[in-house]
């Protein structure tokens, strides 16, 4: 991503916080549910991709998921819970700590994340190592994703992913 | 033999001529899996090691593997591609690390710097006459012997392909005239440009995987995602075609002929209750100048071709031991495609791999395969009577013609005694 020359480090802590928050919302409306929440942590228009980390290196924009609006959003988590043939799991992200500069676009928050998924059995396996990078802006009072781009490095996925990330 | 068969009589695992009985045992063995390696993937195969536009400047090189063997695609400073295994002949270090890299004007080893041309010759190493007359090699080394193993190299419209068999029938007839129609119908010769990668474990064995791209009877049924939102129907006009030896195929669907537009060509709602909230996901173009809205295309023994709307991708199964394979992808486009097409193929590329709406279900049904063959007893076997016994091309999709016919072409290689329909 482009590294806007006007991005100043954000000290209000009441926005760190609120920033913090949204994040963990937005988490949790995939580990604890439900999903049809997900998409109202994003803009309309929005951009959400997970892309490799081995592709985004190398200016490779293809992603394993990749969403341009609300509405795509609303179609994946339609067609997880009612489309979709998969053995049950459950998915817990642990984010690490948020780096926020405001730009001209917005905020633009960096932070790591790492992702366990358990099985039936009782299994539980790392199943990425990623970093989000987002720009968050508010609208009507109210801080959504313009942009979330999830940059993962465990380019060997173990079997498939199921839930967005 | 005093009564008792182990497994490794291994014509005698397949309980008829036919095909119709699969052992479970050959997604298990251990011995079994050893010697696939060593009869498919290391005997006179053509396999697939990458596209040519991935190592544009000399010296760059692809790490990829053929079986379990590490092989590198590497552009030669005169321009054309030789494929070499990633083994030094000194002691069997790894030579290059990276999925991706340059090599520079040579190959040389970091343990202990011995050095090879970009064919794999050996030609130099640190200190061979040793220091002060004392230790180095002896005068009666011979350097030409010790070089890394070369492959058989041949590219086909920019995909290219090695066999560790020097021997081996040009790769044209390997394919065959019906299967050169159609690789060649994507492959039509122009540049092409990689989209971006996917890799992902599957625990199944490699075969399940190849089974699973010969199997169009399940595609109407395990993909509720083309199901409901109307994208796939096993009534759909199409066509399965096999090859003279059985062992590569390729099924497609055929938009009909009075569906709409191309702009918006194969979205059909079969269900009410999903609709797409945004089409935009999937607008797919007709691009190769015919009525093919999908086809998949097998090669043996482990390569994919896929076109489903815009996304065009190899996916290539490196078997993992028995249980396990990885699944590389290797999406693609032209480089003449314009904007339009590249969101295209961006955006269609949500169906497809690790995460996709539709082959999300198929990692997981092959996990559920292998789990469920599991420790079965030695004489269990998968029963493929779907569309008959026989292993010739079909015009339907309810049939398992294909996956039969690769068992044809596996028993021939395997020596397990030639299948008979």
């Amino acid at each position: 991503m482009d590294q806007t020359e006007a991005a100043q480090p954000v000290t209000d802590e009441s926005i760190l916080r609120r920033i913090e928050r949204l994040q963990l919302d937005y988490i949790s409306s995939i580990d604890d549910g439900p999903l049809d929440n997900w998409p109202q942590f994003f803009t309309e228009k929005c951009l959400y991709t997970v892309v490799s980390r081995d592709n985004h290196s190398r200016g490779m924009e293809l992603g394993v998921m990749r969403f341009e609006s609300v509405g795509m959003l609303i179609d994946r988590a339609t067609a997880t819970q009612h489309a979709a043939v998969f053995a049950p799991r459950i998915i817990r992200h642990v984010l690490g700590p948020m780096i926020v500069d405001e730009t001209g676009e917005g905020y633009r928050s960096r932070c790591n994340v790492v992702i366990y998924q358990t099985s039936p059995d009782g299994d539980t396996m790392l199943l990425m190592a990623a970093q989000y990078n987002d720009i968050i802006v508010e609208l009507d009072g109210v801080l959504k994703f313009k942009e979330k781009r999830v940059v993962y490095d465990t380019h060997r996925i173990p079997d498939s992913i199921v839930y967005p990330l | 033999m005093d009564g008792i068969q182990t497994p490794l009589d291994k014509k005698d695992i397949w309980s008829d001529a036919g095909t119709t009985r699969v052992p479970y045992q050959i997604y298990q063995n251990p011995e079994i899996y050893a010697e696939e390696l060593e009869h498919i993937f290391y005997g006179s195969s053509w396999n697939y090691v990458g596209l040519e536009c991935e190592v544009p400047e000399s010296g760059d090189y692809r790490r990829n593997f053929i079986g379990e063997r590490e092989i590198l695609m590497i552009r030669k400073n005169d321009g054309s591609i030789s494929v070499v295994e990633n083994r030094c002949a000194h002691r069997g270090a790894q030579l290059c690390q990276g999925l991706f890299g340059n090599t520079g004007a040579a190959l040389m080893c970091p343990y202990h710097q011995w050095t090879y041309t970009l064919d794999g010759e050996l030609t130099g190493m640190p200190f061979k006459r040793g220091i002060k007359g004392k230790g180095g090699l002896n005068s009666d080394f011979d350097m030409k012997t010790r070089g890394l193993t070369n492959l058989k190299v041949e590219i086909l419209n920019g995909v290219v392909f090695a066999s560790f068999d020097h021997d081996v029938v040009p790769l044209e007839e390997y394919l065959g005239p019906d299967m050169m129609q159609y690789f060649t119908r994507i492959f039509d010769g122009r540049g092409l440009r990689v989209v971006g990668y996917e890799r992902q474990i599957i625990d199944c064995n490699w075969k399940l995987q190849m089974e699973n791209l010969k199997d169009p009877y399940h595609a109407g049924i395990l993909h509720l995602f083309l199901i409901s939102f109307g994208l796939f129907r096993l009534d759909q006009e199409s066509k399965c075609l096999v090859d003279d030896n059985k062992g590569h195929s390729v099924l497609m669907t055929i938009k009909d002929s009075e569906e709409g537009n191309e702009d918006t060509g194969g979205v059909r709602i079969a269900a009410p209750d999903f609709t797409l909230t945004d089409h935009d996901l999937i607008q797919p173009l007709l691009e190769f100048g015919d009525r093919i809205s999908l086809s998949i295309q097998t090669l043996f023994p482990s390569l994919i071709i896929q076109a489903q709307c815009n996304t065009l991708a190899t996916r290539h199964v490196l078997p993992k031991g028995p249980g396990s394979h990885e699944l590389v992808w290797t999406f693609f486009g032209f480089e003449d495609d314009d904007d339009a097409m590249n969101d295209r193929r961006l955006r269609q590329a949500n169906l497809m791999g690790s995460a996709g709406y539709v082959t999300l279900d198929d990692a997981e049904a092959l996990e559920f395969s292998q789990l469920g063959l599991a420790g079965s007893p030695e004489d269990e076997v998968a029963v493929l009577e779907i569309g008959g016994k026989d292993c010739e091309s079909n015009d339907h999709l309810v049939t398992e013609s294909l996956i039969r016919g690769f068992y044809m072409r596996y028993r021939d290689v395997m020596g397990h005694g030639k299948a008979i329909t």
